[in-house]
């Protein structure tokens, strides 16, 4: 026995070896520096420039090719899969390639015949007859008949489905009525012109009658499309596969028959550096939202197209509350629509990618009026000042900013964090510093989604909201301007107009079957909301795209969705 | 042994008044957010709902009920083990976290196991070496200072984007598993090897290791043999933070990462006012916390002997 209590070192070490010093110090030196290396290398790795395997672009010979998987990264994600409960937009582009429509949207204001063959409406404009179309099956098997078309409409108002906004599209809907088993009656509880268009959307398209009938934590989305519903991994991915016996596309399609693709994968990567290397680097074929600072450099890649798609509907608007404090006055909105230079904020924010706007509806809506613009209150500081001081804010404070009886010019625009978006907080940075110039404070209270909903939106006590809604119809100047449209009403109206003169109009336009009434009625709503500076146009938002020069054939529908029905994938 | 189990039985029972307080606080702050609870369950401010749906979403989810009512209702369910169905997804809370839970499981074991691990290989290599102490110290700091978001977005640059030797999106098998992992586990090894340094180094000053050194044992074999028992005490006591900056991190390396797990789910779950299911990951949470720590109080009595004595 040695004086060592502890065996193991006796044991083990054996013949006792010769040492340099107590502490060895080789070992953690070397290992030091090869992390040193290493980190190095990385950060070599990251920085350099250019890349050398990406694919190069090939001549496109050769026709379509069937097979393949396309998978497509999307930035944000979704809650449900049924297109009348979901309002993301994640949802109406996924289930765009499940679901047919009895229409499809062609132009501006132009319908085809999708599932209907052909329709008519009554004198009144409350009843639509539609004719559908033979020979159509669900991917279950059902057969698509009159029911179907009743039971998915009627899923959609149900109050126990929830919808988030596939029923707010149809808001006169009363009933359906199958008259046989190819020709359904839809009465209306009022005119609507925009029902035709509510029709081609996605967020109403056709369903499974059996798919619906079964329980609300079992549903599976079950159409008629081009693609049926493989697998939803939640947060991660959507899986959709061909549907080898379609045979409905919408008339004037350009390829008829069944998807060249076998498989279609929708993957939600809500991180934009995420996205756009997994593009680069050959990891996935396309890719959605792609960030305007990037989108420049993708066209010197060799091996990228970007596509981008003007959205139709209401503008990024910033929406001033004419019911509240110094906004009651016109000339003090109009001074404040003709402090700030949107054009130039946007042209640098934006890099050129998104066009400025100088209308609340984009142009490429029906009914657009590129002359309204005319009333809009322009970048013009001196006038800006000039309206404050007849509005008698003709004293300032020691910063700078109007006073009146001894109060700032201040307007409150709340910051809603969660919904902020293409860099939308950076240009509102801009329009502050832009109001301050004449004297006008904006104060930007940052505020989460229930102090947004209920004290600002509801409660009212805002100045400034700014919000883009998309929707290729002209009725979303409704939406946005009709008295009855508040958003407690379920409704876009937060500059809370009050305004009998359009309320009328809006209300023509929507029960009108003559377009011409239409289009003059919309026109006179677009040039009052300007002139009364109740909107302040700020951009259209663009929907930019790429996809890898592989990818063929994928053409973007009326409504800005992609469409992968005659998409194929080439070397 | 009786001694064991009574403290086992008070640890448990203590658990329990964890579970009800951690439960207790998840309802509490779901019911002081402003806001209408209908409206955001109805798809928030984008959603353009009826008042005739509000009405359902309010039925169907007693929130007419008063809060006092709501509240004995919820302990209830609880008590049962009832975590209740998802608003949002329509599906019963259990199947949605045991659905995610997987995922966030291999992620962050797989993050605590490499961290434990570079944290120990650094700290033995380094501890009592002052050059490549200080280096190791620079790279540990730059670790810690750096959150897992950067050193995502760098990880993927260069060895998914570049070098392509991993995968971003395919999180099946475990090479997709690599880069999550690595950032996650680089903060936390940063602090756990500085921790297990110094234990080492006041371990290797101790006069036992000067015995062990006369003895001949080589100086591997005294860091660790002898001294890393040491040194692994206040690592043990600091596994509790591990835990949640683990829990912290998942949600940032999930997004960046494009992986599903809990920490996607439960920030969803808290906008869109999902309150079964914050609760639910909410009192998993708390119950693995307690756990983890009961088996930590259970270890210290293996690794030191004298907590061992002076429980007994």
């Amino acid at each position: 026995m040695s004086l060592s209590d502890d065996t193991a070192t006796r044991v083990d070490d054996g013949p006792v070896r010769k040492r340099r010093s107590l502490r060895s110090r080789r070992p953690a030196v070397l290992g030091a520096v090869l992390a040193v290396i290493a980190v190095a290398a990385v950060v070599l790795v990251v920085s350099a420039g250019g890349g050398d395997e990406r694919p190069a672009v090939r001549a496109a010979g050769g026709g379509p090719v069937a097979g393949g998987t396309l998978t497509y990264a999307l930035a944000g994600t979704q809650v449900s899969l049924d297109p009348a409960v979901a309002a993301t937009a994640v949802t109406g582009l996924i289930d765009r390639n499940i679901f047919d429509s009895l229409v499809a949207q062609t132009g501006p204001d132009t319908f085809a015949p999708w599932l209907a063959t052909k329709w008519t409406v009554s004198g009144d404009g409350k009843t639509y007859t539609f004719t559908l179309r033979e020979g159509v099956t669900f991917h279950d098997g059902t057969p698509f008949t009159a029911e179907a078309v009743k039971a998915s409409l009627d899923h959609v108002v149900d109050p126990a489905t929830k919808s988030a906004y596939a029923a707010s599209l149809i808001a006169p809907y009363e009933k359906s009525r199958v008259v046989s088993d190819h020709v359904v009656e839809v009465t209306l509880k009022r005119p609507f012109t925009p029902f035709l268009q509510a029709l081609s959307v996605p967020y109403l398209g056709i369903q499974s009658p059996a798919a619906l009938a079964k329980p609300v934590a079992d549903y599976r989305p079950v159409g008629t499309g081009p693609f049926s519903y493989v697998s939803w991994e939640k947060d991660k991915r959507v899986t959709l596969r061909k549907n080898a016996g379609y045979a409905s596309p919408p008339a004037g399609a350009s390829h008829e028959g069944a998807a060249y693709l076998d498989t279609l994968v929708f993957e939600f990567v809500p991180e934009d550096a995420t996205r756009w290397g997994a593009l680069t680097s050959g990891q996935v074929q396309a890719i959605a939202g792609v960030p305007p600072v990037n989108a420049g450099k993708l066209r010197s890649l060799p091996g990228f197209a970007l596509n981008s798609q003007e959205t139709p509907g209401l503008n990024y608007n910033l929406y001033l509350n004419q019911t509240r404090g110094p906004l009651r006055d016109v000339r003090v909105r109009r001074a404040l629509s003709a402090a700030v230079n949107v054009e130039e904020l946007v042209r640098n924010i934006y890099f050129g990618h998104f066009p400025v706007a100088r209308n609340p509806l984009s142009r490429t809506t029906a009914s657009y009026d590129p002359t309204a613009e005319s009333e809009l209150a322009s970048y013009d500081p001196d006038a800006a000042r000039r309206l404050l001081d007849e509005a008698g804010w003709t004293k300032t404070d020691a910063d700078g900013y109007r006073v009146k009886d001894g109060k700032t010019l201040t307007l409150v625009w709340p910051y809603w964090a969660e919904g902020n978006k293409e860099q939308r907080d950076v240009l509102a940075e801009g329009i502050q510093a832009q109001a301050k110039q004449v004297g006008i404070k904006i104060e930007r209270p940052a505020v989460d989604t229930g102090a947004f909903v209920a004290k600002y939106l509801i409660g009212g006590g805002y100045d400034l909201v700014d919000v883009s809604f998309a929707r290729p119809t002209p009725d979303v100047l409704r939406f946005a301007f009709a008295s009855g449209n508040t958003y407690a009403k379920a409704g876009g109206n937060v500059a809370l107009v009050d305004s009998p003169q359009i309320d009328r109009w809006v209300e023509e336009a929507a029960e009108t079957s003559d377009p011409a009434t239409a289009d003059k009625d919309y026109a006179a709503v677009q040039r009052e909301v300007l002139r009364q500076a109740y909107v302040l146009p700020l951009y259209t938002p663009v929907q930019l795209t790429a996809f890898s020069a592989k990818v063929r054939g994928v053409a973007f529908d009326a409504q800005t969705y992609p469409v992968f029905h005659g998409a194929w994938l080439g070397d | 042994m009786a001694p064991l189990a009574i403290r086992l039985a008070r640890r448990l029972a203590l658990t329990l008044f964890v579970l009800w307080g951690a439960a207790t606080l998840a309802f509490a702050g779901m019911r002081l957010v402003p806001g209408d609870p209908a409206r955001i369950i109805a798809g928030g401010v984008q959603a353009n709902a009826t008042p005739e749906v509000l009405d359902a979403i309010r039925d169907q989810y007693g929130l007419r009920e008063p809060v006092g009512v709501q509240y004995v209702l919820f302990l209830g369910r609880l008590l049962r083990a009832d975590l209740g169905g998802s608003y949002q997804l329509g599906r019963p809370v259990s199947s949605v976290i045991g659905e995610q839970l997987g995922s966030t499981l291999s992620l962050a074991t797989g993050a605590a196991v490499l961290g434990f691990c570079l944290a120990v290989a650094l700290a033995l290599l380094t501890a009592g070496r002052p050059r490549a102490r200080a280096i190791s110290r620079v790279l540990e700091f730059c670790s810690i200072s750096t959150p897992n978001f950067w050193i995502g977005i760098l990880l993927l640059a260069a060895f998914s984007f570049r070098l392509r030797w991993f995968p971003v999106l395919g999180d099946e098998g475990a090479a997709a598993l690599v880069l999550p992992c690595a950032a996650l586990a680089l903060p936390i090894a940063g602090v756990l090897a500085q921790v297990t340094r110094e234990g080492l180094e006041r371990a290797l000053d101790q006069p036992f290791a000067l015995t062990a050194r006369s003895r001949g044992a080589t100086e591997n074999r005294i860091r660790a043999r002898h001294a890393l028992r040491h040194a692994a005490l206040p690592v043990l006591t600091l596994s509790g933070w591990v835990l949640g900056e683990l829990l912290a991190g998942t949600v940032v390396v999930e997004t960046v990462f494009a992986r599903q797990g809990l920490g996607h789910v439960v920030v969803a779950a808290v906008r869109g006012r999902d309150f079964p299911v914050v609760t639910g990951v909410v009192v998993l949470s708390a119950l693995t916390f307690s756990l983890i720590n009961i088996g930590l109080d259970l270890l210290y009595g293996l690794v030191d002997p004298r907590v061992r004595e002076a429980a007994a």
